[in-house]
């Protein structure tokens, strides 16, 4: 962030847009800084956020997409908002081309509790465009320095439909690799689909990974969080062992603004991760 | 040290000060008075009860500006805004008032990211506190007894003022003070008796009592946890809001921001202004979700962080009994009367 003040946004340049989805209402972006010092400051793990900053338009918080052992950008994928409420930044962030320059205030929150998942199996569980942060993860334990750092790792993902699914050449690889298992599901195939169908809980409760030594995270819409979690706990994972992350309308992104409050927690600056046994501890009021 | 001066020739301090940087102190206006900064010395009058705003508008103006940008051109042309700030005297602030900094403080500069524009403004201005006049009753609406905040007390400030008869006394409580009232040669020195006067008042102060019930920071904030489910006492509390938000705009410890971008003719500036738990808007996502529709729900939001959230995430209780909020309040809702109800729930 900008010289001691955490308000200011660092200018960043869009290198790449991909069109990640057939309904091409979500695209990921991948920046560069333009100050070399900003770029080295720019430290993160897999979980954290940033403000994508557009003057005149505004800022949202978005998930870091990328994770830290991609060198030379920073990659946020967004949805285009605005079925319910304006999303002035999302549909601005739509319509730039690459070249464009935005601004960018980050890294935020806390993150993926690494040292935690280490020496544990982890099963990630993502559900539909809530993938981002757990793509993250995913890419920073299968890189080549960190892999030996964890167990197994076993990822079921789910979306809509198969256009719907994000990363799709990244999960091509994956399944390809035999250090990582993937599982792959659409709600409702097409004529060219012959993966898996079925909702994400049920397929859970197909694979069941063991609760021996595992960390589950998990991140998806509230109805897939809802069914999932049941399927957890009879498989026997512990609150503690059973992780995710929230969203809260925010705008400073550092504790200090006073609106992503749950409770005593900041989801922005004490978040957005939270184990299932933090949440429980905080009123229902997300 | 302590010094006095004639309080008919205030101006003269006040033009002293004015002097040495800007001076901030309650103006009558016609709804009453309000803290601003002086521009005619003479504006100084130290004839009011309280603010209707807090004091922290000095240290957290309404709008705070961030950067200036024009719209189509490339972000490296946005330049951030300068602080550009000067020693600052606030002059004339109750202790109530004086304790909210120090609950601000907290979060603003001592806990996580720390918010330069407080910070800078903070340490530039030295605070001259007021005791309130103990031989006036207190407003109705004040509860400052019950956080524990003496009428007197002149913890917090630089230098701390009573009034006696005709005179104002002025005691250095920080080295910066000290200074500061070295330099004033309009002042004139005190007493053995105007010292009495002061520690007297200061203990009288303590014994003087404004509306009362016992509340202590952790009991309270576990009564509120456990009240937090209990849909009937929020709707019964909040039966008559408006959501106006008027409480949190007139409030010393509120802090809540929005940031937002205004553009106008290609030119704008992002900025923060103050806005408040009571919106409706203010947590509706741009998913359309927003986890606060209804007034009991912000209502609940506002008591449970003074009298709960804060206390679990840095301490003290976020309020400090100024009653500002209940004399602003259209329909008559009472914190006091929330927190009492709920000791008793």
């Amino acid at each position: 962030m900008c010289l001691n003040n955490p308000y200011i946004p660092m200018p960043v340049e869009i290198i790449k847009i991909i069109d990640e989805v057939d309904t091409h209402d979500i695209k990921s972006f991948r920046l560069k800084f333009l100050n070399p010092e900003d770029e080295a400051k720019f430290k993160y793990l897999p979980g954290q956020f940033s403000e994508l900053s557009i003057y005149g338009k505004g800022e949202s918080p978005i998930g870091i997409a990328s994770s830290p052992t991609q060198d030379g950008y920073v990659e946020f994928t967004v949805q285009r908002a605005g079925a319910i409420v304006p999303g002035l930044v999302t549909a601005a962030l739509h319509d730039m081309d690459e070249g464009a320059k935005i601004g960018l205030r980050g890294p935020l929150g806390n993150s993926w509790p690494i040292e935690f998942l280490e020496k544990k199996n982890i099963v990630v569980v993502g559900g539909g465009f809530a993938f981002t942060t757990l793509r993250s993860l995913i890419n920073y334990m299968l890189h080549k320095d960190n892999r030996s750092r964890f167990g197994e790792i076993t990822v079921i993902y789910g979306a809509r439909t198969p256009g719907l699914l994000l990363y799709k050449d990244e999960l091509i690889q994956w399944e390809k690799r035999n250090d990582i298992r993937t599982v792959i599901t659409v709600d409702k195939g097409d004529e060219t689909w012959t993966g898996r169908q079925g909702f994400v809980p049920a397929v859970c409760k197909d694979v069941a990974p063991s609760p021996a030594n595992t960390v589950a995270v998990i991140c998806g819409p509230p109805i897939m969080i809802k069914f999932t979690l049941p399927v957890f706990f009879e498989l026997g994972f512990s609150k503690e062992n059973i992780l995710t992350s929230l969203e809260m309308r925010m705008k400073c992104g550092v504790g200090k603004c006073g609106r992503c409050n749950v409770g005593y927690k900041y989801v922005c600056s004490d978040g957005p991760v939270f184990s299932l046994a933090q949440l429980e501890e905080l009123p229902r009021d997300f | 040290m302590l010094k006095k001066t004639s309080i008919s020739e205030i101006s003269d301090l006040a033009a002293q000060l004015m002097g040495k940087g800007a001076l901030i102190a309650p103006v009558r206006e016609e709804a009453g008075f309000n803290f601003r900064e002086i521009s005619d010395a003479k504006q100084v009058d130290l004839n009011f009860y309280n603010t209707i705003i807090s004091p922290k508008s000095a240290f957290f103006p309404q709008t705070e500006d961030f950067v200036r940008y024009q719209t189509g051109k490339d972000i490296l042309e946005a330049t951030p805004v300068e602080l550009n700030i000067k020693p600052a005297f606030l002059f004339g602030v109750r202790p109530c008032d004086v304790k909210s900094f120090e609950i601000m403080d907290i979060h603003f500069t001592g806990t996580g990211a720390v918010d330069p524009y407080w910070q800078k403004r903070r340490e530039a201005a030295a605070i001259f506190g007021y005791a309130f006049d103990l031989n006036t009753p207190a407003d109705g609406a004040d509860f400052y007894s019950t956080l524990g905040i003496g009428a007197a007390d002149p913890e917090g400030s630089d230098v701390f003022m009573i009034k006696k008869g005709d005179d104002l006394l002025l005691k250095a409580i920080t080295p910066k003070g000290e200074k500061l009232l070295a330099e004033m040669s309009v002042l004139s020195d005190a007493t053995p008796d105007d010292l009495n006067y002061f520690d007297d008042t200061v203990a009288a102060g303590r014994a003087f009592k404004t509306r009362f019930t016992c509340v202590e920071a952790k009991p309270i904030a576990k009564k509120f946890e456990d009240l937090f489910g209990n849909t009937e006492f929020w709707e019964k509390v909040s039966n008559a809001c408006l959501s106006c938000g008027a409480c949190t705009f007139v409030c010393p410890t509120c802090y809540c921001f929005d940031i937002c971008d205004e553009t106008l003719f290609g030119k704008g500036t992002r900025r923060r202004v103050w806005d408040a738990c009571m919106f409706t808007d203010f947590t509706l996502e741009a998913s359309g979700h927003n986890p606060r529709t209804k007034v009991y729900q912000r209502l609940r939001q506002k008591v449970c962080h003074k009298y709960s959230y804060h206390i679990r995430k840095y301490g003290p209780i976020s309020c400090v009994g100024c009653g500002r909020c209940t004399r602003a309040c259209p329909v008559n809702i009472d914190i006091f009367s929330i927190v009492d109800e709920a000791m008793k729930a």
